[in-house]
């Protein structure tokens, strides 16, 4: 059993108010930091956990805190970015709906770190039943002291809001959601300047995912050093998945980074197995934008080590033969999934969430969808597949933001991985009229094998 | 300096600025559609892409948007590297991916930047072959087409409509690759320079609609370099003609002046040139007339009469001249009210003989504060408006610096620059369509306006007279007025003839001198209310009310009227009257109007298309116009008429000028203020390596068989004695002095953004420098004192109005007017009153309101508005029969008060 460090009291009946939470020693963290820590100390103890983003770039957060402009005389921003909208991520939807306390509890002593007096949570328009819960939870942390003027006597006063997105997947890159909180288009930014130096409303801000922050109040418990101790090298403390997909126990784990796959994806304390006693055939495990994997190369890796549940294994071999850890978002395919239309329903995704400010995204995007849609429905043409490998290569690396990466990473990998799928969509149309024709008879491969 | 290799060359380049703006300076054809040297870079379109080195080892290199990327010493790029070809070829695909390919019946076929940059980037294959997704257009109005199926998304449009131009009704709506450039609902694009999405856009979406009406490929044009005679500012346009008709006007670029920008009155105005009451023959009290029989006629009647001259503030100086030498300079009147003449002269006057220097619009955008005084510049100088935004807009903080944005990194800046602004103070008669950017918008009667501005020179200098008894409330005001100019580095104050106040203008002036007494490097700016007002003002003449008086008195009996409808300047009553007393009225003017109605002779002038002129701007530049082409032998410049005129009478001037070369001279050498009018731009016999400068692109068509329906042969193109230009294609290619580049065309660049390969660098002055004279500049041994004769408070009168004439860009210009598209965006007449008023006379909005102004009735419905003083009413220029020319006045209201209502608000007006 791993340690839990942020769904520890997950089952605690009545975790989502204040009272239980802070029973079962919620806001210490606050207590601590406000009362016998200095911002600084509490960054220092940051940096020392090695905590890296948990949003999906895995940048170290205390790194990213340290480049905030303190010098600026303007105010500084904290604003936690829960805005998750990436197919197959869903960990923070369920950390802010059980508990919420923890969210706010981790604003309050990450704000303090950095010197923020307003801080922002940006949430989905989607989530509307959660922003609900959240600023219960904020309403009860004004009414017990935790936030407001003089939080616990102390002379650090915080002012803490919720504001909802109007549901653009867009607005969970950081500029974007920064140009959304200030009431424009949700369009990215051009970098630099980065949010570190004139981020929201041009000044100063760190913009940080749900579950960075929630992990702050444990680090700051526990001590940077003693977080640091779970995982392994540069991937500490744990982290939350949304495992989905063909496997018998769908729902978010919170496991310590460094878990084999394997384990992962078969033990019963977390997915259970491929469902229905089929076999494995690849698996995205970091949500929709990162690069696919077939089975084998998921459980080891292309030099044949177990492959573990960390940034670097998970990422071991680039793009030709890994993948990333991503958010977490772990979706999982039996033998019988087909990849060109799972890869369809991707671009479908990312074209419909293009911003449409650079154009090889706001084109490449749906060139991409309609291509995709044309090999899945039978009418792909054997040029179509390379025409999606140059689409996506040219894509790649040249757009603002990296919407335009997380098409076409999907794309490539794919293709590189599955490229016979393809080709058989195209040298058979009449085999893939039924939308579940892999489901009918499993697509066999020469050259890469489901495991099981 | 820094040192740059591209391609395996080293260049010497500036620091500070972008790859792509170096690479297009140092001759590199670098595809790009988002940025534009008007507005920046924002780094959406990608298609600038080059490649940037590591160092001289680093092989692989990385694809970077050279408009996002900022010079640096020692740079290794490539342009054309086999990655960065592949790659912006592959930007041209997706964009051509939705592009309806309908360039054969685009209007922008063949002058389009994104056929440019198609061919350009080598793009020629197709792979998408899927639909291509289609939108619904919009109906923006009389003055632009909208095809949005043709959009590649560069943002460009909304970048300048609605950050440059301050538009609030143009937007991008929806995403992905469907995303939508419009505005909100079908509807008029509100914006004053919306004209500009034409040549904004890469490609074909904004076009010009009265292009549209009379459609022709617009290097099937013939062109000539002209001046836009709209209003007072003076922007430099190129007009096109074909069939004999005029087709378009274009942004001429001028550094100084409007830069790539032109407003909607300067674009669309030119139908008039084309409209059905224009004056195409000559006609003796009524009746069409052959040009001898004219001849004759006014050499009969010329010979026994008393004749003199009106000269007219829209004719250049060249005609204004002729005149006054063909009836001497005793018979010489000006052919604007007293009022007028005043408030013009009082300019020059201040400008000429004042230690403070007049600045271009370019330095009026460099402004650190500005000043305005009673001018509604949106509505009376455009361009002058559209240059006080950027003045605004500018962020001086030194924050993005600090943070190594530079200047051209337009999304980070406005992100940067978040509500903070530039200070701008402003005081009109009532709300502009500035006052979205004002520091302080103060709205008060005329009097008012001039009280605030001597407060605040006495502020500024406490030796400048102050008004008395001025209220602490405003007082406090004109103080953080006067702080916030005495603040800045460069400031501007900018009035003009618009409130028809001699006291705003000279307390615009005091303000100014204060500043300069300061130390201060301060600019005057006064716009004027006709585009040749300044012009008029130095040729001098007599006050039109001494013609007047002439005639009364028998000194004169017939009078020649240049290119001027004096009803626009003169009471209906008395110019009717002096009309009427005239033994012979000769007009000569291009459009009907109520004086040529009363003409006994109509001659047919030329309008600017089809004459050479010369007229001078509100900075004091004199600018020269070029005739696009000769419409019919029956229509020439007035000047040409006047010369011939002298020539039959023998006169001893007139009777040796042959050509515009020799008035040009001649004004030179007599009239004081134009002692270098003849250089204004190169003389008539200038070849380029012994070529004339073509008015028409070597891509013309249909010479030879557009007038086969008249004569099968070719006809001779007629010949230009007046200028370096002919009316032909042929001629040198080499690029013109910049006076005289009558359109842009580069190998490779068919559109408008041709222009970059006619600059130093790229969006800097054109390579022959700027053209025209100034001719006004500040007189640093100025003994020119403080203006005293500060006016009264403005108070109220029971039972009248003081009426102030406002104006409206659409409608309040005499020629402009007469074009079909701006008649459809010319409001309906209206006086405007302020809500109080409206309730004191229990009126509402659209009711008509009855005054007597100079004793005569006149009815208007009315406009509430709740910033306009109390007491006080506003009358467009130019939309109703008013005496506009005699206001300010009051006048009587005759619509009967509520009485109740009237004596709460007399017992408030007795506080104020």
């Amino acid at each position: 059993m791993g340690k839990k460090l942020l769904l520890e009291h997950i089952n605690v009946p009545g975790i989502e108010t204040f009272e239980v939470y802070r029973k079962q020693g919620g806001y210490a963290s606050v207590e601590k930091a406000l009362k016998t820590m200095t911002p600084d100390a509490v960054t220092e103890e940051v940096k020392k956990s090695g905590l890296r983003g948990r949003g999906g770039a895995g940048f170290p957060a205390g790194m990213k805190w340290s480049f905030l402009d303190r010098k600026s005389e303007k105010p500084r921003y904290l604003v936690c970015n829960a805005d998750e909208s990436e197919p197959g991520t869903f960990k923070d939807r369920y950390l802010m709906e059980k508990i919420p306390h923890i969210l706010v509890e981790g604003m309050i002593t990450s704000s303090f770190a950095l010197g923020a007096r307003t801080s922002y949570i940006y949430v989905r328009g989607e989530y509307m039943y959660v922003i609900r819960i959240l600023e219960k939870a904020i309403a009860e942390a004004y009414a017990n002291g935790f936030l407001g003027k003089n939080i616990l006597g102390t002379d650090y006063s915080l002012d803490l809001y919720v504001q909802p997105g109007a549901g653009a997947y867009i607005c969970g890159e950081e500029t974007a959601l920064l140009e959304s909180l200030e009431g424009k288009r949700g369009n990215p930014r051009l970098k630099p300047p980065f949010p570190a130096i004139a981020g929201l409303y041009a000044s100063p801000t760190v913009v940080n995912n749900v579950e960075t922050i929630a992990a702050v109040v444990p680090i700051v418990n526990m001590g940077g050093d003693e977080y640091a101790k779970i995982g392994i090298g540069k991937s500490t403390g744990t982290k939350l998945i949304s495992a989905s997909g063909h496997i018998n126990k769908p729902g978010v784990y919170e496991i310590e980074l460094g878990l084999p796959v394997e384990e992962f994806i078969y033990s019963d304390e977390y997915c259970g197995g491929i469902w229905k006693g089929r076999k494995l055939k690849a698996c995205v495990p970091g949500g929709s934008s990162v690069p696919i994997l077939p089975g084998e190369l998921l459980l080891k890796t292309a030099k044949g080590e177990q492959r573990l549940m960390t940034y670097e294994s998970l990422s071991d071999g680039g793009f030709v033969s890994g993948s990333m850890l991503g958010s977490g978002g772990f979706i999982v395919y039996d033998e019988t999934a087909c990849i060109v239309r799972n890869l369809w329903t991707f671009a479908r995704f990312y074209h419909h969430e293009s911003c449409g400010q650079c154009s090889p995204c706001r084109e490449g995007t749906g060139w991409m969808e309609k291509v995709l849609h044309r090999i899945e429905h039978g009418h792909g043409q054997a040029s179509d597949i390379d025409l999606l490998v140059d689409v996506a290569k040219k894509i790649e690396g040249n757009t603002i933001c990296p919407l335009g990466d997380a098409a076409a990473w999907p794309v490539a990998s794919a293709i590189r991985h599955f490229r016979e799928e393809f080709e058989f969509h195209v040298k058979h149309p009449e085999k893939v009229v039924n939308p579940k024709h892999f489901e009918i008879t499993p697509f066999v491969s020469e050259r890469v094998a489901v495991i099981g | 300096m820094a040192t740059i290799i591209i391609d395996c060359k080293t260049y010497e380049v500036p620091l500070g600025k972008n790859v792509l703006e170096t690479c297009l300076n140092l001759g590199f054809d670098v595809p790009y559609f988002c940025w534009h040297p008007g507005l920046g870079s924002v780094g959406a379109c990608r298609q600038c892409a080059v490649k940037v080195f590591k160092d001289a080892d680093d092989k692989k290199g990385r694809l970077v948007m050279s408009c996002m990327e900022p010079v640096v010493h020692n740079q290794h790029l490539a342009v054309h590297d086999a990655d960065t070809i592949d790659f912006r070829k592959q930007v041209i695909e997706w964009l051509m991916t939705n592009h309806p390919h309908d360039c054969a019946v685009c209007d922008e076929g063949g002058s389009c930047h994104l056929q440019d940059m198609t061919v350009m980037t080598g793009h020629h294959e197709r792979r998408f072959t899927f639909n291509k997704r289609t939108y619904k257009n919009q109906d923006l109005g009389p003055f632009l087409n909208h095809e949005m199926n043709r959009c590649i998304q560069c943002y460009r449009c909304v970048r300048f409509y609605k950050d440059y131009a301050g538009g609030k009704d143009l937007d991008a709506y929806a995403s992905k690759n469907n995303v939508y450039f419009g505005r909100a609902e079908d509807g008029v694009l509100e914006n004053e320079f919306s004209g500009n999405l034409a040549e904004i856009c890469p490609t074909g979406v904004f076009t010009d609609k009265t292009l549209k009406e009379h459609y022709t490929r617009k290097w099937d044009l013939t062109m000539s370099p002209s001046i836009c005679q709209h209003c007072s500012v003076g922007c430099n346009t190129i007009a096109g003609e074909r069939y004999g008709a005029l087709r378009m006007i274009h942004n001429r670029f001028h550094e100084k002046i409007n830069g790539y920008f032109l407003c909607d009155r300067g674009r669309f105005g030119y139908e008039f040139v084309n409209a059905e009451n224009r004056i195409k023959q000559p006609s003796i009290n009524g009746d069409v007339v052959e040009r001898t029989e004219l001849e004759t006629r006014l050499e009969k009647i010329m010979k026994s009469a008393k004749v003199i001259g009106i000269g007219s503030p829209r004719a250049s100086l060249q005609s204004n001249f002729a005149l006054k030498t063909l009836v001497g300079e005793d018979n010489f009147y000006h052919g604007v009210s007293d009022h007028e003449h005043d408030l013009a002269e009082l300019a020059v006057r201040i400008l000429k003989d004042g230690p403070v220097r007049t600045p271009s619009t370019k330095e009026i955008e460099k402004s650190d504060a500005i000043f305005v005084l009673g001018e509604d510049l949106t509505n009376t100088a455009p361009i002058v408006a559209l240059a006080v935004r950027q003045a605004v807009r500018q962020d001086l903080s030194g924050e993005p610096e600090k943070i190594h944005i530079q200047g051209w990194q337009d999304a980070a800046r406005k992100n940067l620059q978040q509500q903070r602004k530039m200070p701008l103070y402003s005081a009109t008669i009532h709300e502009t369509k500035l006052d979205d950017i004002c520091t302080s918008a103060n709205y008060a009667t005329p009097e008012d306006i001039a009280r605030l501005g001597f407060a605040v020179a006495h502020c500024v200098d406490h030796n400048s007279p102050a008004p008395e008894h001025f209220p602490e409330a405003l007082q406090v005001r004109a103080r953080s007025i006067a702080n916030g100019l005495l603040a800045a580095k460069n400031p501007t104050i900018i009035s003009g003839a618009g409130c028809a106040s001699s006291a705003v203008m000279k307390a615009a002036a005091n303000v100014a001198i204060a500043l300069h007494k300061n130390g201060i490097v301060v600019g005057l700016t006064y716009t004027m209310l006709e585009c040749n007002s300044m012009g008029l003002t130095m040729i001098g003449g007599h006050r039109l009310s001494a013609a007047f008086n002439a005639v009364i008195n028998g000194h004169a009996d017939t009078l020649i009227l240049l290119e001027n409808d004096l009803f626009r300047h003169g009471s209906f009553a008395e110019v009717g009257d002096f009309l009427a007393r005239c033994k012979n009225v000769i007009v000569l003017d291009h459009t009907k109007s109520d004086s040529t109605d009363r003409a006994s002779v109509v001659i047919p002038a030329g309008t600017f298309a089809e004459s050479d002129g010369i007229i001078v701007n509100n900075e004091g530049r004199a600018q020269r116009f070029f005739q696009v082409y000769e419409s019919t032998e029956s229509i020439q410049e007035s000047w040409r008429w006047i010369i011939n005129i002298g020539k039959t009478l023998q006169h001893p001037k007139l009777q040796t000028w042959q050509n515009f070369e020799d008035i040009s001279k001649a004004m030179a050498s007599e009239e004081p203020m134009l002692q270098n009018i003849d250089e204004v731009n190169p003389a008539v016999d200038f070849r380029i390596v012994g070529q004339r400068i073509p008015r028409e692109p070597h891509r013309f068509s249909g010479r030879t068989s557009m007038h086969a329906h008249i004569q099968v042969s070719e006809q001779k193109p007629p010949t230009d004695d007046d200028s370096p230009l002919s009316y032909t294609m042929e001629g040198t290619r080499i690029q013109p002095p910049s006076a005289m580049i009558p359109f842009y065309w580069s190998p490779g660049w068919n559109s408008v953004q041709s222009v970059a390969k006619y600059q130093h660098e790229v969006g800097g002055s054109l390579k022959d420098g700027d053209s025209g004279i100034r001719l006004l500049e500040a007189n640093a041994a100025s003994s020119l004192v403080y203006f005293q004769g500060i006016p009264e408070a403005f108070v109220p009168l029971e039972h009248h109005l003081w009426i102030v004439p406002t104006y409206h860009i659409f409608g309040s210009e005499e020629m402009s007017a007469k074009s079909a598209s701006i008649q459809k965006r010319i409001p309906t007449p209206y006086l405007l009153i302020s809500a109080v008023d409206a309730n004191i006379y229990h009126l509402k909005e659209q009711d008509i309101i009855k005054v007597s102004i100079a004793n005569i009735s006149y009815s208007f419905p009315i406009k509430i508005n709740r910033n306009i003083p109390v007491g006080m009413a506003a009358l467009p220029y130019g939309l109703c029969d008013a005496p506009i020319n005699a206001l300010p006045e009051w006048g009587i209201v005759e619509t009967s008060p509520l009485t109740e209502l009237h004596d709460y608000v007399r017992k408030t007006k007795v506080q104020h």
